[in-house]
């Protein structure tokens, strides 16, 4: 501020000052006459007052001013500037020395009082910009606002803006400055302050986090350096909140999509399960008399069946909508594979009839730490794959080894095998072999199910497979903590 | 147990049908309430041998219609639901249900555990006492009561003959497997957690502190074992 006040104030203020010594001069030589001690300590007051109140320069003229007033009015021989007596010629020095210490001394406490009111004035402001950033309501889109408020809270003649996010250059205030579009985007990709003396223009990078996010342009030096990277600071923060809610709000309306989608499929399969129930219980307690002839028999069986199919396509669903929504909670503790696996193999019961199983399950494997109930449903779709995919009488082996952490467990079938096209796709939701898809009922969800429980237990689930010679379809789940 | 009598709670009338027609053609007397409130009421006029019970249903629901009916007797309870989670199982059994059925269900089935809740397992077993005193606690099998501390004690027919079973085997641990089809009947042996909440619901009932048993005791992995206290 000081070294731009304008050249007329000054050359008033001196002229001022120069008045001020020349009035005390004429009090004391014209109208009271006191001694030399008086009028030296009256020149010494208006310079220190003078020094104080305008500054360095005014106090020196001042000072120097006194001096030859005091040499000429007041000194003997008065009306001359020499000086007689070798004691005033000891007084005057010390005037001097003391006018030019006192000038300096106080100028100095007025800049830095001055300097002490313009950097509070300055945290002020940056308070008031930090509040208002803060209550900035956040939408994408706000790189004109930051800059409005940047603008008009430091009453800035000319800002400019860069958002790298949007690659817009936004700028606010009367006057435009004279920094080009280009010369902010390289400010903010290197970094690093540019100053152009001749304009007076100083860019300087926002980055929040070794990120680079923008720049900010200013024209005069107005705003202290300090204040400026506070601002920078301030402006990263507000965009990175804005960033931040935006993605928040994106993956929140994505979640609540899936979530509803997965609430309304569950209510669904619950309301489709409660006619299920009186068809199965009429049917089976039909199935039952044992005197029925075999034509309505067999037609009831087909009921039988195909309720079964319905019924456990819609566990399907609802296991499935239940993964997707995020809701598998496991209770996890330590099990025995082999027996979690024999329990599945009862549940397939009659169905496995026609068929060989090997159980290659050592009895002293190590127990898992698993959800029993979860990964008896992993096993039962494995195996009831195994059973639907491969031709009737075909033996299945279901083996289990441990490694370090993990345990292994394998079912294989001799069955057709899977293209390694197909391989990678098994897994994927409602894929389903492009050969069996007519001839082989299935919904297409039983081996994403499983995926999902596997990762769900940080375990990994893959298929090896070479076509005509039977695939063998795998997963691991981690050993349970040694027992002591 | 012929002309058992049978209470069929369910908000679904199709259900209700079907399960009235084929249970009174296997010889039950049926009775049928459609919701909690309902089943309460009846439950307070007329004597039932057993419930079955559907838990998703409108006003008070199935599970704490459930633990009204344990709290006021000891009549077996077969909840009927379409969950599948041990979580509703167990809290089912803990409700005080003797037994839970996933719906769809096949007839056959549900037939067998009828049979099985209603079955008492055979008044005596030729190594079962008569008495039992184990100090604070006094069990008479004839009666088939229990005392503690001279208070009589009710326990759920199931909760008796599990306890039965393993007192009559002191000292000896008894797989889950082997537990279950004595007490629940043939058709069972993969529901451990029944065991669970009952053993808990006896150790509540019968142990001088529960948590730290000195009879029923915990085998891991394996089965339970009735420890019989030392004379002196």
């Amino acid at each position: 501020m000081k070294s731009l006040l304008s050249q007329p104030v000054k050359v008033v203020r001196i002229l001022g000052a120069l008045g001020i010594i020349g009035g005390i001069t004429f009090f004391y030589y014209r109208i009271l006459s006191v001694n030399n001690v008086t009028v030296a300590l009256s020149f010494l007051l208006a310079v220190l007052a003078i020094a104080t109140r305008w500054g360095l320069i005014e106090g020196l003229v001042a000072s120097i001013a006194s001096v030859l007033c005091l040499d000429f009015f007041f000194i003997p021989p008065i009306g001359s500037i020499t000086i007689a007596d070798p004691q005033d010629w000891l007084a005057l020095s010390v005037f001097v020395v003391t006018a030019v210490i006192v000038s300096h001394l106080s100028a100095n406490v007025r800049k830095q009082a001055q300097e002490s009111t313009h950097r509070q004035h300055e945290m002020e402001r940056l308070y008031t910009l930090s509040r208002n950033l803060l209550l900035l309501e956040v939408h994408g889109h706000m790189g004109q606002e930051i800059t409005n408020l940047i603008a008009q809270v430091f009453e800035l003649p000319g800002l400019a803006f860069y958002d790298r996010t949007s690659d817009r250059v936004h700028r606010a205030g009367p006057q435009d400055i004279p920094l080009e579009g280009s010369k902010l985007r390289d400010t903010a990709l290197q970094g690093t302050v540019f100053h152009d003396a001749a304009t007076q223009t100083t860019a300087i990078p926002i980055s929040l986090g070794g990120q680079p996010m923008g720049s900010l342009g200013i024209q005069g030096s107005e705003v202290s350096e300090t204040a400026l990277h506070a601002i920078a600071n301030l402006t990263a923060i507000t965009l990175e909140r804005a960033h931040a809610q935006d993605v928040a709000t994106r993956a929140e309306a994505a979640r609540q999509s899936e979530e509803l989608k997965s609430t309304m499929l569950d209510a669904l399969a619950h309301e489709f399960k409660t006619p299920l129930t009186p068809i199965k219980a009429a049917v089976t307690s039909m199935l039952s008399d044992s005197d029925m002839n075999p034509t309505r028999q067999e037609l009831l069986r087909i009921v039988d069946e195909e309720t079964d199919r319905l019924n456990s396509m819609l566990t399907g669903a609802i296991q499935m909508s239940r993964i997707e929504a995020g809701q598998l909670q496991l209770h996890r503790s330590p099990q025995s594979l082999r027996k979690i696996v024999q329990t599945q193999l009862a549940r397939l019961g009659e169905s496995l009839e026609d068929r060989k199983v090997s159980l290659e399950v050592p009895e002293e494997l190590p127990r898992v730490s698993v959800d029993p109930e979860f990964i008896g449903i992993v096993i039962w779709q494995l195996l009831s794959n195994a059973l639907r995919y491969t031709p009737p009488g075909s033996p299945l082996t279901v083996r289990a080894s441990a490694g370090e952490t993990e345990v292994i467990v394998s079912i294989e079938d001799c069955g057709p095998g899977i293209s390694e096209q197909e391989q990678r796709k098994v897994f994927d939701k409602f894929f389903r072999g492009k050969d069996q898809r007519e001839r082989i009922p299935g919904t297409g969800m039983g081996l994403t199910i499983a995926r999902e429980i596997v990762r769900a237990h940080h375990g990994r689930i893959w298929v090896e497979s070479e076509p005509g010679k039977g695939a063998r379809f795998s997963f691991s789940v981690p050993r349970a903590p040694r027992e002591s | 147990m012929t002309n058992a009598r049978i209470l069929v709670v369910d908000d679904e009338p199709q259900i209700r049908r079907v399960m009235r027609t084929t249970l009174v053609s296997r010889g039950y007397m049926v009775s049928t309430a459609r919701n909690g409130e309902e089943a309460l009421e009846k439950v307070r006029e007329e004597r039932f041998d057993l419930v079955l019970l559907d838990i998703n249903m409108p006003g008070i629901g199935g599970m704490e219609a459930c633990r009204i009916i344990r709290a006021q007797g000891d009549i077996p309870i077969v909840i009927l639901s379409i969950g599948n989670a041990e979580k509703e199982k167990v809290e089912a059994l803990d409700a005080g249900a003797d037994d839970y059925v996933t719906k769809p269900f096949s007839m056959p089935e549900l037939l067998a555990r009828i049979r099985a809740a209603l079955r008492r397992s055979p008044l005596m077993s030729p190594g079962t006492p008569d008495l039992l005193n184990l100090g604070k606690t006094v069990i008479n099998f004839v009666a088939r009561r229990v005392t503690v501390d001279g208070t009589e004690v009710r326990l759920t027919p199931k909760e008796f003959d599990l306890l039965r079973f393993l007192a009559s085997n002191p000292d000896v641990v008894i797989p889950h497997a082997k537990l279950l089809q004595a007490v629940w009947g043939p058709d069972y042996g993969e529901e451990v957690e029944y065991l669970r909440v009952f053993i808990n619901q006896l150790r509540k009932k019968i142990e001088p502190d529960p948590s730290h048993p000195e009879y029923l005791l915990t085998e891991p992995w394996v089965g339970y074992r009735f420890s019989f206290p030392k004379k002196g």
